[in-house]
Formats: structure tokens, sequence, C-alpha cells
């Protein structure tokens, strides 16, 4: 347990802390529809800073997944693909629709999903 | 070359000529009570594929929000697949708790009496206390089922007016061996929204708002510069079904990096897979009753089922959208996106994800305006809207909507007739 006055030490893959700004905002989050939540409650320039942080660099983190067992993630590695995940989201904003929220949609807005026969991380 | 303005079919070429329609019909609780008896308690209703329930035992359950339904669909030993009312011969709990299993029996929670997977009742605790309940007779209740190309319909009636061939008026033929199944991987996104179902019916019925609503999510995709308003091409009717030619941009070159690294990755479902189709492999792309004209730049074939479906065939899979009337007022919105597989990779299904994302939007997008439509329906400063000549699948939705409110709509079944005389 940390105490109160030692903040949490993240466990992101050290060659991905670019990302670390990110990581208490993404990293937590579970289900598809938590990340859509999220997106629509943030600004855009802070959509936009996440997608210019992740967007151009994909490739690199989807280099360092390959070699993990998708259902047996380490947890750094874990926690890394679920910040990647809310690019997902924040692509929709940013390279979509200019805005966080699909217009005229209300506010907030939720889905109901379900991968069938699939747990998605 | 095709003409593609000789194939925007009008609705003055199928001799539609109903072009406004009451907007009491999206607003009144009377049309919805006769929405429920004539139209749900009457068509065969799509409710799932077979291969839901692809093993002895499998069971799903599903809601069929108009009739207020609850539905257990189960495959026995013997390899049938059958639906019950989801309701317990005793004291009437729905005892199936869970939406999807494995089983041999069902136990109700309440009192333990027992079903089999067929739907009869195997047992009865204290069963000296029920002398009167003869129990080959107090099995679950069953409704009608039948299965075309794997998609599994009910039918709420005591006794079908059409069988479901008949009810598929040729819809059936047109599409014998599409390879749904060749797509068994879906994922589900559902919403309820305060509008009325046919707004959304009508909203997949039409490609006239596409360049419009869809401006920022779907346009540059799938608006071609010779069809700018998404014109459907080549209409085809099969009674109150329905399929219509949609073209796309075989030259969209997203530069986003995000969406760009998604297609490198996994081709989202609606995108056009071009060495697939150039090598014959391109799944509905190869059906003889899709994109009869030959288009080149052939998007999807958008299938209309009454009252409530529709599905798009793909290159990498095919969409399904159902609307369900809660109220006149409310709806549940169904989306199932179909694939060749599960994700493989973390890399599928990041794309995966990211072509949910955007699918969901799209359909909110559409969503959001049916709500905005029923906001205008209710103020009440309109008593009708209106159909234009481009959008002929409205007037025959409503056309057919009115037959079936007045009790006919239905294949006619001479020999019942004859027999009833």
């Amino acid at each position: 347990m940390n105490g109160p006055d030692a903040p949490e030490k993240s466990l992101i893959p050290q060659q991905f802390a670019f990302l670390e700004p990110f990581v208490e905002t993404w990293g937590h989050l579970r289900t598809q529809d938590e990340r859509y939540a999220k997106r629509q409650a943030l600004d855009q320039e802070e959509l936009e800073a996440f997608h210019a942080a992740l967007a151009h660099r994909l490739e690199e983190v989807f280099t360092h997944l390959d070699q993990f067992d998708p259902q047996a993630l380490p947890e750094a590695e874990a926690l890394l693909f679920r910040v990647a995940l809310g690019l997902t989201e924040a692509a929709q904003a940013v390279e979509i629709f200019g805005q966080p929220r699909v217009p005229h949609a209300p506010f907030p807005h939720g889905v109901a999903i379900a991968w069938n026969g699939y747990q998605p991380h | 070359m095709v003409n593609i303005e000789e194939h925007m079919t009008k609705a003055r070429d199928l001799g539609l000529e109903n072009d406004r329609v009451p907007v009491e019909y999206y607003t009144s609780a009377a049309y919805f009570r006769r929405e429920q008896d004539m139209i749900f308690r009457r068509a065969w209703l799509m409710v799932g594929r077979v291969e839901d329930v692809a093993e002895p035992g499998d069971f799903i359950v599903r809601d069929v929000p108009p009739l207020k339904a609850s539905v257990i669909i189960a495959r026995g030993k013997d390899g049938k697949v059958r639906a019950f009312h989801n309701t317990c011969s005793h004291r009437g709990v729905a005892l199936v708790c869970q939406d999807r299993g494995n089983a041999l029996t069902f136990r109700c929670p309440y009192h333990a009496w027992i079903y089999r997977i067929d739907g009869s009742l195997s047992a009865i605790p204290a069963e000296q206390d029920f002398p009167h309940v003869d129990k080959a007779a107090n099995g679950l209740a069953p409704i009608h089922l039948d299965t075309w190309a794997g998609f599994i319909f009910l039918n709420f009636a005591d006794e079908p007016e059409a069988t479901l061939p008949e009810f598929l008026a040729g819809l059936d033929t047109m599409l014998d061996g599409a390879p749904f199944d060749q797509f068994p991987f879906s994922i589900q996104v559902s919403d309820e929204i305060d509008c009325n179902w046919k707004n959304l019916v009508n909203a997949f019925n039409e490609g006239y708002h596409v360049a419009v609503l869809h401006n920022k999510t779907l346009r540059a995709a799938v608006v071609p510069k010779d069809n700018p308003h998404l014109h459907y091409l080549d209409i085809k009717q099969f009674g109150p079904h329905s399929a219509g030619t949609v073209p796309r941009n075989f030259d969209y070159d997203p530069q986003a990096p995000a969406l760009t690294w998604v297609y490198a990755q996994m081709l989202p479902t609606s995108a056009p897979d071009v060495a697939a189709i150039n090598e014959g492999r391109a799944g509905f792309y190869e059906h003889p009753g899709i994109n009869r004209l030959k288009i080149p730049n052939f998007g999807t074939e958008t299938i209309t089922i009454f009252p409530n479906i529709s599905i798009q065939p793909l290159a990498n899979g095919y969409l399904f959208y159902q609307f369900w009337p809660m109220s006149e007022g409310r709806m549940r919105t169904d989306v199932r996106i179909y694939s060749r597989h599960a994700p493989r990779t973390l890399r599928e299904e990041f794309a995966m994800a990211s072509t949910l994302a955007a699918t969901r939007d799209v359909v909110v997008e559409d969503m959001a305006m049916s709500r905005l439509q029923q906001i205008g329906f209710e103020s009440g400063g309109k008593k009708y809207q209106q159909f234009g000549q481009n959008e002929p699948l409205l007037r025959m939705f409503t056309r057919d909507y009115e037959a079936y409110l007045a009790g006919g709509g239905m294949p006619r079944q001479p020999d019942k007739a004859e027999a009833a005389e």
C-alpha cells in the first residue's frame, strides 16, 4: 500500500514513459463504454494531447505487446494495452468529429456492449 | 459501364404514391397497441443466430420488447432448436435467469420444478400435492420457431398465418446460400432511445441523409461523386421486404494516423478488401443475389426484413440492426457487427474496438436525429411527414405497415382459406 503522500508508481513499461501523463486518465478503464464516457467528459485539448502522443507510435506499442500471450499479459503490459485502447475513443473525437461528443447525442451517453464469446481487455 | 442514374429507383417506378404519412403513426399509444397485435403478434420476428446455440444444451434468453416476452431458445439433445416462454408452469416465474449457457435441465429458483432442455416438465418436488397436474401437458409454453440462413425467427401467433418461407416472399431465394455462416463472431451494441421505432426503420431505408447527418463519419467513405444523395440502386421488393444496392468510394484512403494504423491491422467490417474481391473470396460480394448491377464500387446490399430488421452484407462481414418498440415514444436499437473470428491478437482487439467505436458513433448519429425527430413530432405543429421520390422504401414500409394494421400484409394461404369455407 502506498501512503497518502507517496504517489502510486506507474507500472507502465519504461520505454513507454511518454504515456505516463495519460495513465491516470485511461489506464484504469476496463470497458469500451467506460472509455466512451471518458472521451465525452474530457476537453478536446486533452484528447488531442493524448492522440498526439500515441497515434504515431501505435506500431511501437504493439511491437512490444506482440511478445506476450494476449490472454496472460503481465500487469505492466496490460496497463499499457488499456492506455492504448483509450485511443480507440479519443481518435473518434480527434480524427472524425473535431469535438469530444457525437453532435446532438444526449450527454452523458452510454450504450450496452457485449463481445459474444470473447473477453476484451 | 453502368449508368447509375438509370438504376436510382424512384417511388414512382414502384407505383408508390403515398408521399406523406400521418405523424400520429409515430406518436399515438393507440397505434402502438395496434402494432403489438397486428404486426408483432403476426409477423415472423428474428431473434438470433443458430451459432448462438451451436451445441446440444446451449441456450440463450432473449426478450421481445413490444410483446414483453422473455424467450428461452435452446438446442435439444436431438439437435433441434426450440423456443419457449420463460415462465414456470407452477407459479409463472421467469425461471432461466442467465443470458446464455449450456444445460440439460432448467430448474425454477422458486420451488425447483425441473424442465428438460426440450421444454418438457421432468420433476415436481412433493409431486403428490399436485395430482391435478399432468406433467406431459405442463411443459414450458412453446413458441413457433423456424430458421432461414442461420437466422432464428419466432412467431407469436397461436397458428402462424404464413410459414417462414411464405413470409420471406422470395427474399430468401434471392439470398439462398449467402455466406452469413462465414462470419460467426459478433459484437453487440444496444441502446434505448426516446423515439418511435419507425424513426430508425426509416433512417436505415434511405441514403438521402448520409451526406448530411453522417458528414464527418461516413460521407467520405460511402458517398460517390456520381450519386451525391446516396440514392439506393436497383431496389427489389419481396412482399414487405426489400433489398437495394448501395455504392461506396473505393478510393477512400483515410490519412488520419490512428485510423490508418487500424486499417493496416484488420480491415473494418465495412471496408472493401480489394485483394479478396479480386481473388473472388470476398464473402457476400460473390453472391449472385447481391449487386446484380455489378457496379464496380459496390458497398453493400441493404436488406430490410419487415417489420424491424436491416442487414448490410459487406466484404468483411455484415452489420445487423434491429429496432424494437417499447412504447410509442421509446425503443431499443440492437446493432451487431459480425466478423470472421474473435480477435486473435491484441492488434486485432484494438482494431475491432476501433471499428466498434466508429460503427457505434454512426448509429448514435442516427439515434440522436431520431430523438430530435420525435421531439418535433410530439410538439404537434405538423400533422404529416413527407417522403420524397428518392425515399421509396419509406413509402413501401408505410404501405405494408398500413396493410398489417388493417389485418392484411401476410401472404395469402389459399389452401387454408378454402378449407375454412
